[in-house]
């Protein structure tokens, strides 16, 4: 695999804020990759490092076998670009925004911003002063993903579309992989990462946390189990990889490590199994996990809410 | 402010906040008018010690079109007081209105266009609140303005019924123009179109008051600055004439609100029509795209030149029935054998003034989009950062050589008219051009500044034209040290027509405009992309 995003040991401070404290992050070409935290995490900054709008102070930085910082205008030929917070030109129409930032890029398909232009449903006629939140990034989308790029920079870019949209972008990510072309897809809507990603990096206060292909991460997760036995389970507390078990006569609920399944449910078998549900692990767990000891006795209904919010 | 649930609902915590947000901004306009105030009041008072000397300006200046142009109505002369007046009135008529207009703007249109006033209006802050706000934090500062102008003059000497009321006299204008931005910012759908309409109303305000007190007619009272300067401080001392500025000051803000509740939040009275669903061929570069933002502000600047061309040329006709040959005349006019060369000479230099103005603007242009994030997105494609900025400063420096090119010629061609003299036309226009490597230095500076210290660079480029409109109006009469008015790049420019043209000078100029467009771009090679 070649590598298309190459940072190790990356750091950016602003006065006395250090944004980002040796951030690690690799993306192979030709992969959809995810890079997940939460706001204020460092993803916006990582980004702007990577198209050269910001210096780093420290670390290696290569984008696409070249230096962000000095080669930015040949490098930006080959990728295309959504902010994370579009601001257009108030008295310029979205088809002209579009028109614009494609010819500027370079490559630029017109048969496929009609098609784009009719499935996000954008009325390019419309001045950007008028668009909502979600219309000025349909802008931004509409014009990267009718461009020409090896590489697709993806700033939170559903953060302001419908659900119908969504559908249509998620589309659009499969497409570019299928072609593929290398996505990185920066989001706090893991949802959105399970569902196109090949691998996710998960950052946090500037560093990089976690890193690896969705299997290998949720390897790390827990599955929550529940069960009900012909008679009443004794020692599960005491296997390990088991945790917060509520149990309740011949019903049990736990969570369980994933390494440690195979000897949870090895053991259950000795109690005579009537029924037994198991929750696949999810990047949200993860995410909790790794985030959780920021919130207070993180209960799981709201936790949640409060890594997105 | 209303304790109930109306309409005003929240005013009060709203102009708290503001007057929070202002802490620096509002204080400052009036320590820079106190502090122009004492410079005028102790320069004036240093050049007129006899009433000799006081007799020789009443024969000369007081009766030049072009001193009366730029000053006030020739009134009170027999008193130093009455020459502060006369001199400075219409500049300080400025300073009030620009900090009244951009003060009501910051804090009624450009809220909204940035979404934060629908984040307020979606709490318990009536429909009127925000913009009641904006007016009562004005006239605040059109108070402080009054007071500061009114205290710097009596400190420095001159008699203080008439410091304060002329303090007064300027703060009204302050709030007449704090009404005229408060309707602006309701009919236009941008805070730039706000700001750019109350502009057009203070110009249409100084040729109207300009034709009234060279013609002697009653046009002046069609001009709010007119009202301000009948006043006639430190002489015949009338309050009444401001008493129809407060009129407008109470009428202008209803009138403001009616228009608000006939109007969307975000919109403008104006209902935007569809644009082009496409990009023309010409939007298509970095170029493109700055002169496709700058093109509508460059119109209105060169609109307004050539008014004031047509008009200050125009009077070029007065200013033969002069009064000829006294020395106390060459203190406000370069010095020249030819009263109507040194006339012609003068205007011209407001029109580089204005013109640098616009290469500022045009430049800092730059920063507003890089500030607004409207940069990053064309930087992020195949499109460097010099070529960029490079294409902002083209227009700046262009548009600024073309305005100096139009409101010379305009000026030519009417003062040709007036006086008779065909060859003007030409003349004019070449000394428009003179100005073009001083004004180059301007928008140069600007440059600089934003690329080393982008945050503070259109506050710093702003200053620098304060400094340069004061030194050039300023500097020759108050005799001032050399090195004060050799800091203008407009002192190194020969006042053409009265002076010839050198080349040397303008070499020297163009050399230092270079140089700082350069060190801008190097800057902002090396910086990283900050947005606010």
């Amino acid at each position: 695999m070649t590598t298309a995003i190459s940072v190790s040991g990356l750091v950016k401070t602003f006065g006395s804020v250090r944004a980002l404290d040796g951030l690690d992050l690799e993306v192979g070409t030709g992969e959809v990759h995810g890079f997940l935290g939460p706001n204020g995490a460092g993803k916006s900054t990582t980004i702007r490092v990577l198209l050269g709008l910001l210096r780093a102070d420290a670390g290696r930085v290569r984008l696409l076998d070249g230096d962000p910082w000095h080669d930015a205008v040949a490098l930006h030929r080959r990728l295309a670009y959504v902010p994370g917070d579009v601001t257009l030109w108030p008295a310029i129409t979205g088809g002209e925004a579009i028109d614009l930032l494609g010819r500027l890029q370079g490559g630029f398909d017109p048969t496929r911003r009609a098609e784009l232009l009719e499935r996000y449903d954008l009325d390019p006629r419309k001045k950007a002063r008028t668009y909502s939140k979600g219309n000025r990034q349909k802008v931004a989308l509409v014009a990267a993903l009718a461009s020409d790029a090896e590489l697709y920079v993806l700033d939170e870019p559903t953060s302001g579309l419908d659900p119908l949209m969504e559908a249509a972008f998620r589309d659009d990510v499969r497409r570019l992989r299928h072609e593929g072309r290398t996505v990185l897809l920066s989001s706090h809507i893991l949802a959105e990462a399970e569902a196109l990603c090949d691998r996710v990096s998960i950052i946090r206060h500037g560093r990089t946390v976690q890193s690896g292909s969705l299997s290998e991460l949720r390897h790390l997760t827990r599955t929550a189990m529940a069960v009900e036995t012909v008679r009443p389970v004794t020692g599960l507390a005491d296997l390990p990889g088991v945790h917060d078990l509520r149990a309740d006569g011949s019903r049990a609920r736990f969570d369980a490590d994933t390494d440690a399944l195979d000897g949870v449910v090895r053991h259950l078998t000795g109690f005579g199994i009537r029924s037994l549900t198991s929750s696949p692990p999810t990047l949200e767990e993860l995410f909790l996990r790794h985030y959780g000891e920021d919130l207070p006795e993180a209960a799981p209904d709201h936790a949640p809410e409060a890594v997105r919010s | 402010m209303s304790t109930g649930e109306g309409t005003r609902t929240g005013s009060g915590t709203l102009l708290a906040f503001a007057l929070r947000r202002d802490r620096v901004r509002l204080p400052v306009w009036v320590a820079g008018g106190a502090v122009l105030m004492a410079v005028q009041s102790t320069g004036n008072q240093a050049v007129f010690g006899t009433p000799a000397e006081l007799a020789a300006f009443r024969a000369t200046i007081g009766s030049n079109a072009a001193a009366i142009a730029l000053g006030g109505p020739p009134v009170g002369l027999d008193t130093i007081g009455g020459v502060v007046a006369f001199r400075s009135s219409f500049v300080f008529t400025l300073v009030a209105a620009l900090m009244a207009m951009t003060t009501v703007v910051r804090h009624t249109r450009a809220d909204e266009e940035a979404g934060r006033t629908e984040l307020v209006r979606a709490t318990r802050v009536g429909r009127h609140a925000p913009l009641l706000a904006a007016v009562a934090l004005s006239a605040l500062g059109c108070v402080a303005l009054a007071l500061g102008l009114g205290v710097a003059a009596a400190v420095t000497g001159l008699p203080a019924g008439g410091a304060f009321l002329f303090g007064a006299s300027i703060g009204a204008l302050g709030l007449v123009f704090t009404g005229v931005a408060a309707v602006a910012a309701q009919v236009t759908g941008s805070a730039r179109a706000a700001l750019g309409l109350t502009g057009t109303v203070f110009g249409i305000a100084a040729v109207l008051r300009a034709v009234g007190d060279i013609e002697g007619n009653g046009w002046s009272w069609a001009s709010p600055i007119g009202w301000s300067q009948a006043a006639h401080p430190w002489s015949d001392d009338r309050w009444t004439p401001l008493l129809l500025s407060l009129a407008a000051a109470v009428v202008l803000p209803v009138v403001a609100r009616a228009l608000l509740d006939h109007r969307d939040l975000g919109a403008g009275l104006l209902q935007p029509r569809p644009g082009r669903p496409t990009a023309t061929r010409a939007l298509g570069s970095p170029l493109g795209l700055a002169w496709r933002l700058q093109r509508g502000a460059l119109a209105g600047w060169a609109v307004g030149l050539v008014v004031l061309g047509l008009v200050y040329g125009w009077f070029a006709g007065s200013v033969e029935d002069l009064l000829a040959g006294n020395a106390a005349i060459r203190q406000f006019l370069p010095s020249s054998a030819d009263l109507v060369d040194s006339y012609l000479a003068t205007t011209l230099s407001i029109t580089a003034l204005l013109a640098g103005a616009y290469a500022v603007a045009a430049a800092l242009r730059a920063r507003g989009e890089e500030a607004s994030g409207r940069a990053e997105p064309v930087l992020a494609t195949a499109t460097g950062r010099v070529r960029w900025l490079a294409s902002h400063l083209a227009v700046a420096l262009a548009g600024s050589a073309a305005l100096l090119v139009v409101g010379g010629a305009a000026m030519g061609l009417a003062a040709a008219a007036a006086v008779g003299d065909g060859a003007l036309a030409g003349r004019l226009v070449g000394g428009a051009l003179a100005y073009v490597p001083a004004v180059w230095v301007l928008a140069g500076a600007a440059a600089a500044l934003f690329g080393l210290l982008p945050r503070a660079a259109a506050a710093l480029a702003w200053a620098a034209v304060a400094y340069v409109v004061v030194v050039t109006l300023f500097a020759e009469s108050f005799d001032w040290p050399r090195w004060v008015s050799d800091a203008s790049p407009l002192a190194w420019t020969p006042s053409v027509p009265a002076e010839a043209a050198t080349a040397g000078s303008a070499l020297g100029l163009l050399a230092v405009a270079a140089v700082l467009l350069a060190a801008g771009s190097a800057g902002f090679r090396r910086r990283d992309l900050l947005t606010e």
